[in-house]
């Protein structure tokens, strides 16, 4: 599964950008089965934490879902 | 519209801040809770521009959905859906009343263009279909699903008489038009209304916006637009079926169909009772009619 590292910057609802280190941004959706919620995403944003997000791809759509995110540093979800 | 008094205060284009009540500046009203909110769609100002798309998906920040070219004009989002919540309709047209008539010059078409929107109806009936209570009326009079709270059942779907929510299969949960609730609540004019550059989408609170619908209407049937009418106002078009009013109507020129807007939206839960009685007729005919031949089956043994 490929992987992302970032800063959060935006959130709505269950969907955030993430900003690398090149600073591309990147739309990441949430997904179904990723074990989180939406609003666990705002304090990462607040926080401007460090994090990881392993994502996949999505057809007819320009974003990637959300599998796993991790925050650097941490082991949490 | 004049410039507010209050403009004047912020001349300078690098701002500290989110400037206070910005909506009195940018749409001339101050948004307060426990009023009601709407928008009001001029489509004989609409110049299809798309910004409003734009900046809903830009605030919202939804992906870019529907890839590729659909084959409809320059129609390139199709639909409302979990991922567009606002949708420039073009509907190529000759002879319309009126406006954009069969008299332009050659090679220039009859182009019909609206912003469609979820219309935030009083009487909601996606709110009314909901099993757990994520949709729900905010202090501002508009219908918001609370994402923490939809499991995803999709009842709101199809209680939607104009196919405005929409499931998405990425995240598992409803999504549809806020009408931007988190800028209401800072003050802010929604994005779409504020992108818009021609006020073909106002915003403003429900009976100022109807009040200036009425008047446009009275001008445009005096400027020879006859067929201009509204959608969605009181005992108008588009309020039918027990839908109350909505808080997003619009100013039309052709029939709701051509825009792709049902002439006469019903609320289902009005369906609900005629189901049930005609269900339970129906278990009762059975009844009967199972007595009467287990009854003349009995007759002929005997």
């Amino acid at each position: 599964m490929p992987v992302r590292e970032g800063v959060v910057t935006i959130v709505q609802e269950s969907r955030f950008q993430l900003v690398g280190d090149d600073g591309s941004a990147h739309l990441f959706i949430l997904g179904r089965n990723a074990a989180g919620e939406a609003d666990q995403l705002a304090p990462l944003q607040r926080r401007q934490a460090r994090v990881r997000v392993e994502y996949a791809r999505t057809r007819n759509l320009i974003g990637f879902v959300a599998e796993k995110i991790s925050v650097c540093g941490e082991s949490g979800r | 519209m004049t410039m507010h008094p209050r403009a004047a205060d912020f001349p300078q284009s690098d701002l500290p801040g989110v400037i206070p009540h910005e909506s009195e500046l940018t749409a001339g009203v101050r948004i307060e809770p426990g009023r009601s909110y709407g928008f009001f769609t001029d489509t004989t100002v609409c110049i299809g521009c798309k910004a409003c798309e734009v900046a809903c998906k830009e605030w919202n920040n939804l992906p870019a959905d529907n890839l590729g070219l659909t084959g409809h004009s320059y129609d390139n989002t199709g639909a409302l859906s979990a991922n567009t919540w606002r949708h420039v309709a073009f509907v190529e047209t000759s002879g319309c009343g009126g406006v954009r008539d069969t008299v332009e010059a050659p090679f220039q078409s009859g182009w019909l263009m609206m912003s469609d929107v979820c219309k935030h109806c009083h009487n909601a009936p996606c709110l009314e279909a909901c099993p757990t209570g994520a949709l729900f009326k905010t202090e501002f009079d508009t219908v918001v699903v609370q994402q923490d709270i939809c499991n995803g059942c999709g009842y709101c779907v199809p209680a939607c008489p104009f196919g405005v929510v929409d499931v998405s299969p990425v995240d598992g949960k409803a999504h549809k038009c806020t009408l931007c609730y988190d800028r209401l609540k800072g003050g802010l004019e929604p994005a779409c209304a504020k992108a818009c550059p021609t006020d073909s989408i106002q915003f403003g609170e429900l009976s100022v916006l109807q009040a200036r619908a009425e008047e446009r209407v009275a001008v445009l049937h005096e400027r020879g637009v006859p067929g201009a009418y509204l959608y969605g106002t009181p005992g108008a078009p588009g309020a039918t079926g027990d839908l109350g009013h909505l808080n997003a109507f619009f100013l039309l020129t052709a029939r709701p169909e051509v825009y792709n807007l049902p002439a006469a939206p019903t609320r289902p839960a009005n369906r609900v009772a005629p189901s049930l009685a005609s269900g339970l007729a129906a278990v009762a005919g059975l009844a009967v009619a199972a007595a009467f031949l287990l009854g003349a089956s009995d007759r002929r043994r005997s």
